[in-house]
């Protein structure tokens, strides 16, 4: 085996090393899948999450360099790393908050880059914790060793993680050798993503502030003032608006209702010249009844009994097209939109068209 | 009522021939059951000469489509004639499948 020409000491420590790779190996594999599960019981969306080991060579290069001040191979707290990277700022904290309630942390040897840095100057922002996986997280009495294991926890976000990947990939040292004009360089590049990493943060919650206030003004029945997005549809959607409806249209053959998206129908109704949910509030309250006709026009002489749970949805969007004088080329156009461009809609908006001759509205709209 | 699946490429393709009425769901369905173990396969239900479907036609279909959808699988509905467009459309299950004509 390679002794990597170091000294005794040095020697010692890469054989411990080598004895200890199968408890890392464990430890890894037991430490990612506790923070799998606990990341998505918290619902915290991953850009990745990985986890390596240091390879012999590298750690003969390291004991080469400062072997002297390690006493044991536990002393070397980053033979196993685990790196969790977030697409936002605040995931960083929440997951360092998730991995302070399953592990022991050493604080001594921990640390947050991202405090690190001067006010007028930018570069490594991470948070790096040095962990202990406590018995009253997993036990093996025949590993011990697993919870006596110290290994790092480095946590950040997709764009810190970029600039570090790219730092070390050109080679960048810190060192006063390297010239001003390139450390200002990357240092520039960290203001900006540090920059970005704040708008992502500040969209993702003023997307979640807008979503909340729609749904208070749907809750309060203010629908006027909602526009129609797929957001605002969503949420006007979870209050089952076409639930009435549907079960009366399914009752026309006990039907069973199937559920089924709705996204589709949301160009449609914008197309149709619908901007706020009161609008679809109304074309709801004014066609409830004719779409219901249509309905008993199309499945009263069948025994169909299973139906998508948006048939309120799309005979109240016929209904309206022909009542607005859309004929054909109207209801075309619906299906044109839900199920793409195809010969077979135009078949289907002619079908259609005729059955719906005989609904009373139509003789108002020949 | 026939009922055949063959592999083509990374397509399974089942014809179906006859009336798919309530008598003939259950053999039907029994038949297409391979298909609902699709992964890395696209499937084409060729409707060229299905000439009739019911409520138990479409469940199947219906169930077809939910494994597929489980394995990121499409299906597609080649050729139905008008009437079981009709059925399709008045049920509001258009959308839930890709529906095309040779």
């Amino acid at each position: 085996m390679d002794d990597y020409a170091l000294d005794p000491h040095g020697q010692m420590l890469l054989e411990e090393y080598r004895e200890s790779l199968p408890d890392m190996e464990r430890l890894g594999e037991i430490v990612t899948a506790k923070l799998e599960e606990a990341i998505a019981q918290n619902g915290i969306v991953l850009n990745t999450i990985e986890r390596r080991i240091k390879s012999e060579k590298s750690m003969a290069g390291k004991l080469k360099r400062k072997g002297a001040k390690y006493s044991t191979i536990d002393d070397v707290t980053d033979v196993l790393g685990i790196r969790i990277i977030t697409f936002f700022n605040e995931d960083v904290d929440r997951i360092a908050s998730i991995a302070e309630s399953l592990f022991r942390i050493d604080w001594d040897n921990s640390v947050d880059k991202r405090k690190t840095h001067q006010f007028d100057s930018f570069g490594y922002n991470s948070l790096h914790y040095i962990c202990q996986m406590p018995p009253e997280l997993m036990h093996d009495e025949k590993r011990p060793r697993l919870n006596e294991i110290r290994f790092e926890l480095q946590m950040r976000t997709a764009l810190q993680h970029v600039w570090s990947a790219i730092q070390h990939d050109i080679g960048y040292k810190t060192d006063i050798e390297t010239p001003m004009e390139y450390h200002r360089a990357l240092s520039r590049l960290a203001g900006l993503l540090e920059l970005a990493d704040n708008e992502f943060s500040r969209i993702r919650h003023d997307l979640a502030d807008y979503r909340r206030r729609a749904q208070l003004l749907i809750e309060g029945g203010q629908l006027s003032e909602v526009t129609l997005n797929a957001d605002t549809l969503k949420s006007y959607l979870e209050q089952r608006p076409f639930d009435k409806l549907n079960r009366r249209i399914a009752a026309i053959n006990q039907a069973e209702l199937y559920a089924a998206p709705t996204a589709d129908y949301l160009t449609v109704m914008r197309n149709m010249g619908l901007n706020t949910l009161a609008d679809v509030d109304t074309m709801l309250r004014d066609n409830a009844e004719d779409a219901y006709q249509l309905a008993l026009l199309q499945l009263g002489s069948t025994d169909i009994d299973i139906l998508a749970d948006t048939i309120a949805l799309q005979n109240l969007c016929i209904v309206t097209i022909l009542k607005n004088g859309g004929g054909r080329a109207g209801l075309k156009r619906m299906f044109d939109t839900i199920y793409g461009p195809a010969q077979h809609n135009e078949e289907t908006a002619q079908m259609i068209l005729k059955q719906a001759e005989r609904l009373s509205f139509m003789s108002n709209n020949p | 009522m026939n009922t055949t699946i063959r592999e083509e490429g990374n397509l399974y393709i089942a014809t179906l021939d006859g009336r798919l009425d309530t008598a003939a769901a259950e053999q039907t369905a029994k038949e297409l059951q391979p298909l609902n173990d699709c992964k890395d396969h696209d499937i084409v239900i060729d409707c060229s000469a299905l000439e009739y479907i019911s409520s138990s036609g479409l469940r199947i279909l219906l169930n077809i489509r939910k494994h597929a959808a489980a394995t990121k699988s499409k299906v597609t509905i080649l050729n139905p004639n008008s009437d079981i467009m009709k059925v399709f459309q008045m049920t509001g299950f258009l959308n839930l499948f890709d529906i095309k004509n040779d």
